[in-house]
């Protein structure tokens, strides 16, 4: 072996020996390092995909619970663009497949009354806005049904409203067992008119009867003038406008009646109510006059319309003035005082018909609005059991009140104040 | 005739008394209608003559009570009730009370009208006799105690001999009385003497009585 004797060469080699060692140590090192990064990203990887099955395990079971969600729940642009629907939705627009649906207009199905309404809750919710909303629809196969819609706003990570979110019920039945109710109870109330008008009906002939009979005296004096020669022209014509007018009143007093019995409610709108209580006391005026009883009407000046059924309405006034009228029949004439008041309190029409009866007892009182429960030798008991209905049907309440000085009872009833857009609409 | 007489109509539908003005008026009666019974109170003086045309039920005094009204006061208007829905006890009480006819409305004009000149007529008649009455009282007035005890009994059938002996006096005597009450009275016969003591003793027995 020949080694070299080059002492520089030893340095050489030595420091080659030092460096190759180093090098070794630092790719150990290097290595070390790479599998620790190695297993550092293995266990992030495992760990995004157990996050990705998690998250797409709750998204799908997000998708269960929606698809499986029995009322329907849809996304909605803010021009009607239907987005996402579920097969509950697409089962109540009795759609075949979601192609049917997604893609086109809300409006292709919300029936036309009521589109208007619909954007202006679409408007709402995309000002930020939730909102509630009862309204009919056409189904792809023309069925109408009746939906109820509670609407809220779908907002993105930067809080924009992105889409409409919507989850509608079917209330076809609901609607229609209200339906049912209303028609019972207008039924009733319509009952109960024929048999105030039964009750009342010796009265209202005799109101029938004056126009009658001025109208064969003015002709018969007529006739008698004429046969004789003395009547003169003027005369003549005034009598005849008489018979004229005394007809037209007459033929008022039948329109008022059979406007009264008639079976079809009065459209439901805005209504002038002083209107309403003279008509009222038009009918109850026979039973006043029969029964002698001072009448003092109160009429509030500037009085504000109120909205309803004007019959109806009218059907509560006559009730109250009649059971004002009967509990003053044991009180001598001179002291039977009708008052009949309007006003306003709390933005509230109010009516009030206040007797100088005898009055009733507290405990009395408290029944009188039970059906069937009559203090009365005649009736049925059911008279203030419909006017309670009938007001509070018009958002109103009706109660009976003892007279401050102790003779006698007051009947309050309130009624909704017309807003001013009812008023021109 | 003397004075003429009125129709007093009273009724609270001014429809209906306007109309029947014009209807009597076309007949030519004079006529005065009212709104109410005190309204005809307040303006009647109790003894214009006439009749009275009244509803029954008006606000107020009814019908009824101012018939009552006119019964108390003694004023011999005859009345004919006309109602709008009348039913038999309410006739019952108004005849009672004095009405001379119970009229359902509407009427024939005719049948009011003839019960009208009827009333006109017992209203004639109410008077004349009233007038009539006033005249043999007042010749009543005119017999001294004694004749009208001897009147008594000479109106009851008895002969002057009888008399004589009941009163203590002598026939003679009584023949004066007798003749005295026969020339005071204004009667010639005994028959005609013992007619004006019935009129005195029931004053309305040849009219319709008020007083039932």
């Amino acid at each position: 072996m020949d080694y070299p004797a080059n002492p520089f060469a030893w340095v050489l080699l030595s420091a080659v020996l030092i460096l190759m060692a180093g090098l070794v140590l630092h790719v150990t090192r290097l290595n070390l390092r790479l599998r620790h990064s190695k297993q550092v990203l293995e266990n992030e990887i495992n760990e995004r995909r157990r996050a990705e099955e998690k998250l797409a395990e709750n998204e799908n079971r997000l998708r269960q619970i929606i698809a499986s969600e029995p009322e329907c729940v849809k996304l909605q642009t803010l021009d009607g663009i239907l987005l996402e629907m579920n097969p509950a939705g697409l089962a109540l627009l009795e759609a075949s497949q979601p192609g049917d649906i997604i893609g086109t207009s809300v409006y292709d199905m919300v029936a036309p009354e009521f589109c208007d309404e619909y954007r202006t809750l679409t408007e709402r919710v995309f000002a930020g806005e939730s909102g509630v909303m009862e309204f009919q629809i056409v189904s792809l196969k023309g069925r109408r049904c009746w939906m109820e819609t509670h609407a809220v706003p779908l907002r993105d990570g930067r809080d924009n409203v992105i889409a409409l979110l919507g989850i509608t019920r079917d209330i076809t039945a609901r609607k229609h067992a209200e339906d049912e109710v209303r028609l019972h109870y207008r039924e009733l109330a319509h009952a109960a008119r024929v048999n105030t008008m039964g009750e009342m009906a010796s009265g209202l002939a005799h109101e029938l009867n004056q126009p009658l009979a001025a109208i064969a005296n003015y002709s018969r004096g007529c006739l008698r003038r004429i046969r004789s020669g003395a009547g003169a022209a003027e005369d003549m014509t005034q009598a005849i406008e008489q018979v004229c007018l005394q007809a037209e009143r007459a033929g008022g007093i039948i329109s008022s009646l059979r406007r009264f019995v008639n079976k079809e409610d009065s459209p439901h709108r805005v209504q002038d109510l002083h209107a309403i209580v003279r008509e009222a006391m038009l009918i109850a005026g026979p039973e006043v006059k029969l029964h002698q009883v001072n009448v003092r009407l109160n009429l509030a000046p500037g009085m504000p319309h109120v909205l309803g059924h004007a019959i109806q309405i009218e059907q509560v006034v006559i009730n109250l003035v009649r059971n004002a009228i009967e509990a003053m029949g044991d009180v001598p004439p001179e002291r039977r005082y009708l008052t009949l008041r309007t006003y306003v309190a709390e933005e509230k029409a109010v009516v009030e018909v206040r007797d100088t009866g005898s009055g009733l007892a507290r405990e009395m009182q408290s029944r009188i609005f039970e059906p069937f429960f009559t203090t009365k030798s005649v009736g049925m008991g059911m008279g203030l059991p419909i006017c309670r209905s009938i007001v509070e049907a018009h958002g109103g309440a009706l109660i009976s009140l003892s007279n401050p000085n102790g003779d006698g009872l007051t009947f309050r009833f309130t009624l909704c104040r017309a807003t001013a857009e009812e008023i021109d609409g | 005739m003397a004075e003429q007489q009125t129709v007093f109509v009273v009724d609270d539908d001014q429809a209906v008394r306007e109309s029947l003005h014009w209807l009597l008026e076309s007949v030519g009666h004079r006529v005065c209608s009212y709104a109410s019974a005190h309204e005809f109170l307040n303006a009647y003086d109790g003894t214009s003559p006439g009749c009275l045309v009244l509803d029954v039920r008006i606000p107020g005094m009814s019908g009824l009570e101012l018939q009552n009204h006119l019964l108390e006061r003694d004023w011999c208007l005859p009345v004919i009730i006309v109602t709008g829905h009348g039913d038999v006890p309410m006739a019952v009480r108004a005849m009672k009370a004095g009405a001379i006819d119970f009229l359902q409305k509407p009427y024939n004009d005719q049948t009011l009208l003839d019960r009208i000149q009827l009333a006109l007529e017992l209203c004639r008649q109410r008077r004349h006799s009233h007038q009539e009455l006033t005249r043999i009282q007042a010749n009543y007035r005119q017999l001294t105690p004694r004749e009208r005890e001897v009147a008594a009994h000479v109106v009851a059938g008895k002969a002057n001999k009888v008399i004589a002996i009941k009163l203590g006096l002598s026939p003679k005597t009584i023949e004066v009385h007798r003749a005295n009450v026969m020339f005071k009275m204004h009667v010639n016969s005994l028959p005609e003497l013992v007619q004006l003591w019935m009129r005195m003793e029931t004053p309305a027995a040849n009219e319709v009585s008020p007083a039932s």
